[in-house]
């Protein structure tokens, strides 16, 4: 009787992670895709928590969330299309997207029904908390520090890029706006020639 | 599960309703007149009847669906939460992330609110809370690790056993404070009302009116409540203490963690967001290693 529930839930919720991961092709604004993907997310970790996995499961949520905020953030904020709110074409490269995802596609399916996939049921009395706080800190600690200081640099990247101010100067000096027609002037007032209607600073 | 999570939705009304009336009570701080009991049920009620506001273009599912999930989040994060020793409606062995993902998806409901009306204001609203939300999540993170630490788990219920001798705010004396930046955040009141203030027009509620708002008003005060309890247990040790029934120690004690949230959201001014950045980032994130720190030498 649990064991059908188990499954059946496992199958409830793959099958709306890939309904939510899909939705993530089909609508059309960046914040859509972005909460549409942490949704197909928390079905994993739901699967998680299903299958007993209570801190994975629960982590999964947590750090999902975060990270899709940031990103439908970071997103939206190097995009053109001004503050995410017009609609979009959430795809593009349509030939090669189709490919790497058919390839990629059969050679996870492949590895799943190829390989010998371990039935060991766990004594439900056991704290697999503290076995995964063991093994992250204990035999995979090299992994798990790549991992985090991969992702460190990451943010660090992040932050830098995004940052008004760089080395040679305000990331805004000079930039203007395309023209209206193509290969046109610039759109929009231009800063006058010597720079700045009394700003200071000198970046106009 | 257990049958508590029946209590849930009274002990969320209740806690709301009281969170109201403190709302109320205030003026009194500065000799006004405040409110009686029953101020919060008629606002509600005026609030219910006035007509729905509509917007051009809205995003009807995210409208409703994110006030719903802000309330859900609520309900999620006391339910973990111990009401007795050892009792807690559901009993899970990492209650502390649980609280963590309420959070971090608190920050989602309230940009998602702010983002579906497909207005200036509302959306300036949620991008600042969220600029203001993320930074505020990671002490929290700390802060909650920290009053693990005595329990050597992340269940709720082994973190209020661990404080039978003393309770987590003697060990850890700068967690609550920390902890109350983090419950005015969630729950959008004073210096870190970034979402709905009244500088930019109401904000992320900017633009609404009638059930909806209410329904936002509500969840809002449910989270109070959910953060209330959440800080009474983590550092107040809950429903630990002599006498009393161990419900009604949490209740007190949430009431007064609820009565200093409230207190400080109408009393602390509030700045401009990117100004806040900088204390968050440059203050409370050491400050909240500096505490992580000195709790794991004390629990040791």
């Amino acid at each position: 009787m649990g064991g059908a529930v188990t499954l059946a839930a496992v199958i409830l919720l793959g099958l709306f992670a890939v309904w939510s991961g899909c939705r993530v092709f089909v609508v059309d604004s960046m914040v859509r895709a972005s909460f549409s993907l942490m949704l197909s997310f928390f079905c994993t970790g739901g699967i998680a928590l299903v299958l007993h996995a209570d801190y994975l499961g629960a982590a999964t949520v947590f750090m999902m969330a975060v990270e899709m905020m940031v990103m439908a953030i970071f997103m939206i904020m190097f995009m053109m299309n001004p503050a995410g709110l017009n609609p979009m074409v959430m795809v593009h490269q349509n030939r090669l997207s189709i490919a790497a995802g058919a390839a990629a596609f059969a050679l996870l399916a492949g590895a799943v029904l190829l390989s010998d996939l371990p039935d060991r049921p766990v004594d439900p009395a056991r704290d697999t908390t503290a076995n995964l706080g063991t093994e992250l800190l204990g035999p995979s600690m090299l992994i798990f520090e790549t991992a985090g200081v991969t992702l460190l640099a990451a943010m660090v990247g992040a932050v830098v890029l995004s940052s008004h101010r760089g080395r040679f100067g305000d990331t805004d000096a000079g930039a203007c706006p395309p023209g209206l027609t193509e290969g046109g002037p610039p759109a929009g007032r231009r800063p006058e020639e010597g720079g700045g209607h009394g700003h200071g600073g000198g970046n106009g | 599960m257990t049958p508590l999570v029946l209590a849930l939705p009274v002990a969320l009304l209740a806690g709301a309703w009281l969170g109201a009336w403190l709302d109320r009570l205030v003026p009194v701080l500065w000799g006004r007149p405040a409110q009686g009991p029953f101020g919060p049920l008629r606002d509600g009620a005026a609030l219910l009847a006035r007509p729905t506001a509509t917007t051009e273009a809205p995003d009807r599912l995210t409208r409703w669906l994110a006030p719903g999930t802000y309330l859900a989040l609520a309900a999620v994060g006391l339910s973990v939460i111990p009401m007795a020793p050892g009792l807690a409606p559901l009993d899970s062995s990492v209650g502390i992330v649980v609280w963590g993902a309420c959070e971090a998806l608190t920050v989602i409901a309230v940009f998602l609110h702010g983002w579906s009306p497909n207005a200036p204001f509302p959306l300036i609203g949620a991008y600042r809370y969220v600029a203001i939300g993320l930074p505020v999540m990671l002490p929290s993170m700390f802060v909650l690790i920290a009053a693990a630490l005595p329990a050597e788990s992340l269940s709720l219920v082994q973190v209020v056993e661990a404080q039978r001798e003393v309770w987590n705010v003697l060990r850890q004396p700068m967690g609550l404070p920390l902890f109350l930046l983090v419950g005015l955040t969630l729950t959008l009141r004073g210096p870190f009302d970034f979402a709905d203030g009244a500088d930019i027009a109401g904000g992320t509620s900017g633009q609404e009116s009638g059930p909806g708002r209410a329904l936002w008003q509500l969840a809002r005060l449910t989270m109070l409540t959910a953060f209330s309890a959440m800080a009474a247990t983590a550092f107040l040790g809950g429903p630990l203490g002599p006498g009393l029934p161990g419900p009604a120690w949490l209740a007190l004690k949430t009431a007064a963690v609820m009565a200093v949230t409230v207190g400080l959201g109408h009393t602390v001014a509030r700045t401009t967001p990117s100004q806040m950045l900088h204390p968050l980032w440059v203050g409370a994130l050491p400050l909240s290693f500096l505490h992580l720190a000195l709790a794991g030498w004390v629990a040791l």
